[in-house]
């Protein structure tokens, strides 16, 4: 078990060496790394939207009712929604679900290619199939995923004001001055610099296991679910160690 | 020219190479034939660098390869071609994008002259009109066959097929065969080709070597396989009944 673990980790940072090591030409790699943008990025815009209107909304119904007393404020129930998404929801859970949508395509994408013998044609012709395949993916989501992540806290603020709105939780004017009660700016460079260790902790570990997939479909199908669980564990730690070294 | 000397080669403990030695020449076909799990597709492969070889030395002239570190062997590798047994074309891309990758990889020509090159070496490969089909739109021998244009299209110094008309019909496959002949004639090239098609054996092959569970009990040139005394050779050559049938009746 630790062996094994030894292993993984000796050959996840060869891996990481190679990739970084002499990329071939740069307008290839720009070209990939435009298209990665699109699959990964601008691909994920949309459940990251839906997911995001529906916490906001829900965490403003669920807070509403928890702090049900004339002695608060009403506006509180802004400030807690804005806290819950910046904090936490906005990074750490649009990451766990971007795990599950980007990493297992990404395993299962360069898992595929591996076992069809694509990555060694690659090698053949002497190119750096690790660089190639997995460094655009790396830049594409390190620069995209914080502006999902900002997206989220726009659109999830916005669910929140919504259900105000619609369902009349608490005056909107109350959520509204909630919102901007007590803000502070780190919240939002604290969030966007966690994305960025995430994406680079999601693209990484699933190319990994795709990359080193040995058999056929179902090794490819094992890899990618690998991918999700064990990206999704380190994310968690990561937030862990993160905001112990962040948030002090 | 590539030599291999002494190479092992095992998986979990079993050996798939023995002690193989072989010398390949430039602007040969070099032929290596040998039953179906033989260790031919292990030998070539053990030979590009794409499996790690136990023991024994690989030369790529006067380099030795199998020492060499991986961005060594990039350099190397920018002059090999290589025809996988599954084709191995980049499945998301096009027929022609499948051709160009390598001269956008590795030339700085304008895409017109790319064009040029990637229709050409299409055309060679009899290939017309599927430049915008993808390859899970081609049949198996197209496949086969665009995997071929695009290991040729930056004019390889080293080229290796493996098994390059099985699964062709008679006709396209000899196409294919001095397709490659001609490649190694013109431009001088290595080549090392597996097969198990007398047929292309006897029609290209100036090199012949047997590979029989993993060790090399033969190697000559074409008229010798057929003159052979090794059993194990001899039945290979003349498995068929109409192969059995000429040799009765001499050759
Ligand atoms: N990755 C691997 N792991 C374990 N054993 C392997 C591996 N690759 C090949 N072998 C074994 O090596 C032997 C030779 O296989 P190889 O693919 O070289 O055969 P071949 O001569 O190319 O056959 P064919 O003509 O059918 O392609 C087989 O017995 C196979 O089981
Ligand atoms: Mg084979």
């Amino acid at each position: 078990m630790i062996e094994y673990l030894f292993i993984n980790f000796g050959k996840y940072f060869l891996m990481l060496k190679r990739i970084f090591a002499r990329p071939g030409k740069f307008s290839i790699y720009y070209r990939q790394t435009i298209t990665e943008v699109e699959n990964l990025g601008i691909n994920s815009f949309g459940i990251v939207v839906i997911i995001s209107v529906f916490v906001g909304a829900v965490i403003t119904i669920q807070t509403n009712y928890n702090i049900e007393n004339p002695f608060l404020p009403k506006y509180l129930v802004g400030v807690t929604v804005r806290d819950s998404l910046l904090l936490e929801f906005s990074s750490t859970m649009v990451a766990l679900i971007l795990a599950g949508k980007v990493g297992s395509s990404i395993a299962s994408e360069i898992g595929m290619m591996r076992v069809t013998e694509q990555i060694d044609a690659l090698e053949i012709m002497g190119v750096n199939s690790a660089s190639y395949l997995i460094l655009p993916k790396i830049i594409a989501s390190v620069i995209f995923f914080p502006v999902l992540c900002l997206i989220s806290m726009i659109v999830g603020l916005f669910g929140g004001y919504l259900s105000c709105f619609l369902g009349k939780i608490i005056p909107p004017s109350d959520y509204i001055y909630g919102i901007q009660y007590a803000f502070y700016p780190h919240y939002i460079s604290y969030a966007l610099t966690k994305t960025v260790f995430y994406a680079f902790i999601i693209v990484t570990i699933s190319a990994y296991y795709g990359y080193h997939v040995e058999g056929g479909a179902i090794e490819v199908g094992r890899s990618s679910t690998k991918a999700v669980v064990h990206s999704s564990v380190l994310i968690l730690l990561a937030n862990l160690i993160l905001t112990r070294i962040l948030l002090q | 020219m590539i030599e291999v000397k002494n190479v092992f080669k095992s998986f979990n403990g079993e050996f798939v190479l023995n002690d193989v030695s072989v010398l390949f020449e430039a602007g040969k076909c070099n032929m290596i034939i040998g039953r179906s799990g033989s260790g031919k597709t292990v030998l070539l492969k053990s030979i590009v660098g794409l499996l790690e070889i136990d023991r024994g030395e690989i030369w790529y002239d006067d380099r030795l390869f199998s020492k060499l570190i991986l961005n060594e062997r990039q350099e190397i590798r920018q002059k090999m071609g290589m025809l996988f047994q599954g084709g191995a074309l980049f499945d998301s891309l096009t027929v022609e994008q499948n051709v160009m990758f390598p001269l956008n990889m590795f030339t700085n020509q304008s895409y017109r002259e790319k064009l040029k090159r990637v229709n050409f070496c299409l055309e060679r490969v009899r290939i017309e009109r599927a430049n915008s089909m993808l390859p899970a739109e081609l049949s198996g021998g197209m496949r086969k066959r665009v995997a071929i244009a695009r290991a040729i299209a930056l004019n390889p110094k080293y080229l290796f097929c493996d098994e390059p008309n099985s699964g062709l019909d008679p006709e396209t496959g000899i196409v294919i065969d001095k397709l490659i002949k001609e490649i190694t004639v013109d431009f001088k090239t290595t080549t090392v080709i597996n097969s198990h098609d007398m047929n292309s054996v006897l029609e290209i092959g100036d090199k012949v070597v047997y590979i029989h569970n993993g060790y090399k009990c033969w190697e000559g040139t074409q008229e010798e396989v057929l003159h052979t005394n090794n059993p194990d050779l001899n039945d290979f050559v003349f498995a068929t009944t109409l192969a059995q049938q000429i040799k009765k009746q001499g050759i």
